[in-house]
């Protein structure tokens, strides 16, 4: 099974509500969407993150416009100006997000 | 069938007024709304009046909006609502009023929302037996309730409408939410009811489109950034709706991008829980909304609906937390994440010595590590190829005084330290460091009023 970047299938935003990272990820074409709902799921996410995100994931999906929420809470090292981080905001976890490595079947890449 | 349209003119307190003075200008429009406030605005506008009891608003609007485009505004009918207002709109009115009679623009009406400013009532809120719990779960409020800034409740639309009912050419308001300045003349020129759900949540995902400005149009665009077209003359949206729809556009002749893609990636941005939507207005469920490309820079959006609106109300608590101080270094190849490395070790030791007490640091690597943290690629590849790397030491302390210790022990290691070490940017300088108390107030404790002078 070959392994690619999500990137390549999807693309999303992030923003931030306090020390709440909110990346919203879209399948890049309809047919990614079951890719993406088999391989992103909050538990590899946790794993992948590590002691980044210290609080739970949850992802909540909209398949009417084939892309998911992942709220990760406690995800910012303390969110605002409270962060130390360059990216206190996590303007760039969307990015974060996107680098996670995906199993696909030979045939689903369209 | 009736319709109106609304556009986006800002997205933060320090946005470009391009797009906005482009879009009254030129745009088939009846109302703009500026947004100015993120979550911790009000505390620096807070911290700003406190030293100068004239600031503690966006002036921008004034100075950059109206001046530029306030009298064609006024001309072409495009009412404008903005919560520059920040934490003293009594001083952003005086500004805007000065503004008009400047302009000599006689009978200009201004209005103002009061009420989401609810510092002065905490005591007798904590009295009656509100404990402002903290939603993250952690602390007391008591705790923090000597250290706070501001406490302002994110109010919803009513105010507003009051105001454009009462013909305001300008709205100002403190901190309505962002969407709130979008329903209000939605809801005052589609006539819907306080209780029509579907039709308010279609009003506020209409504001939350916008809101961000450019973000709305092709900015910061993960689906295909390289194609936006004129990005230095981007575009910010337009919400057009009639009593059942709602599409999004852009003015003309500008840059930007208005598709699917770029609406769906604003669509869920920060919204949490997409069936539970939580604004002071309605409650939003998106889960079954869709976006369709209905023509050039243009999409419909369907599907959207509402449930009855919180009993209570969000409150922006901006409270002092204590101190930071961020230092850089830069060191190039060869080896120039190992020097970096090595450079944080020398400075912590020091630190160590002269018994720094930091409550926090954060050691990064501008150019390997410092956004993606854990996730980024530091391979032995990666860290042997990188031309350069900058060291960045953050340090958190309650204690003012310790957080400066580290500031004079940057620059020496020029000398001092592993070889082509530069020191650029100048000193540091201790920051203060302020956070948010999330929590809510009961609706009814808030007592919003609209009013409108004229000049």
């Amino acid at each position: 099974m070959p392994e690619i970047y999500l990137h390549e299938i999807a693309h999303g935003r992030s923003g931030d509500k306090g020390d709440t990272s909110n990346v919203c990820v879209f399948a890049r074409k309809p047919e990614y969407y079951p890719i993406i709902e088999r391989e992103v799921t909050p538990e590899k996410l946790k794993a992948f993150f590590g002691d980044m995100v210290k609080g739970p994931i949850t992802r909540y999906s909209v398949p009417s416009l084939g892309g998911f929420n992942f709220v990760m809470e406690h995800a910012l090292g303390g969110g605002a100006t409270m962060s130390l981080r360059l990216d206190s905001l996590g303007k760039s976890m969307g990015s974060a997000v996107m680098r996670l490595k995906i199993h696909v079947d030979e045939g689903e890449l369209t | 069938m009736k319709k109106v349209a609304i556009g986006g003119g800002q997205g933060f307190w320090g946005d470009s007024p391009d797009a906005a003075v482009h879009m009254i200008n030129t745009a088939d429009i009846q109302y703009m709304a500026c947004d100015y406030l993120a979550e911790l605005t009000l505390s620096i506008m807070a911290k700003q009046q406190l030293k100068d009891p004239k600031k503690g608003y966006a002036p921008d609007f004034v100075t950059r909006i109206l001046k530029d485009a306030g009298r064609t505004a006024k001309e072409r009918n495009i009412r404008l609502i903005t919560n520059a207002g920040g934490m003293n709109i009594q001083g952003c009115v005086d500004a805007i009023r000065d503004w008009a009679q400047g302009e000599g623009l006689k009978g200009y009406k201004i209005g103002y929302v009061t009420g989401d400013d609810i510092k002065a009532r905490i005591p007798q809120l904590l009295k009656d037996g509100w404990t402002f719990p903290n939603l993250d779960g952690e602390g007391e409020f008591t705790e923090i309730a000597d250290k706070i800034y501001n406490c302002n409740a994110y109010i919803g639309h009513e105010g507003i409408e009051a105001c454009i009912d009462q013909g305001a050419d300008t709205v100002i308001t403190g901190r309505a939410a962002d969407s709130a300045l979008f329903l209000a003349p939605l809801k005052h020129e589609l006539g819907w009811a306080a209780d029509d759900w579907d039709s308010l949540a279609r009003g506020i995902m209409a504001g939350h489109l916008l809101e961000c400005g450019g973000q709305g149009a092709g900015g910061n665009y993960m689906y295909d950034w390289r194609h936006v077209p004129r990005m230095d003359e981007l575009g910010f949206p337009i919400a057009e709706l009639t009593a059942d729809t709602l599409e999004l556009t852009k003015a003309p002749d500008c840059g930007g991008v208005i598709c699917e893609q770029s609406t769906k990636e604003q669509f869920l941005y920060e919204v949490l829980d997409p069936a539970n939507y939580i604004t002071p207005d309605v409650v939003v469920d998106v889960t079954g909304a869709a976006v369709r490309q209905q023509g050039e820079n243009r999409v419909r959006i369907e599907g959207i609906r509402g449930r009855r609106r919180p009993d209570t109300l969000k409150l922006c608590v901006g409270y002092h937390k204590g101190w930071k101080t961020v230092s850089m270094l830069s060191f190039a190849w060869p080896d120039a994440y190992e020097k970096a490395q090595y450079c944080a070790e020398v400075i912590m030791k020091k630190m160590a010595r002269i018994g720094m007490r930091a409550d926090d640091v954060h050691i990064s690597y501008i150019g390997l590590n410092s956004l993606h943290l854990n996730v980024a690629d530091t391979s032995e590849r990666a860290i042997r190829d990188l031309n350069e790397c900058v060291l960045r030491i953050a340090v958190f302390s309650r204690d003012k005084a310790e957080c400066a210790k580290i500031i004079p022990e940057i620059s020496p290691l020029q000398l001092n330290g592993p070889p082509g070490a530069s020191f650029f940017g100048g000193r540091a300088h201790v920051q203060e460091v302020m956070a948010l108390w999330p929590t809510t107030v009961p609706r009814d404790a808030v007592k919003v009023s609209g009013r409108v002078i004229e000049v």
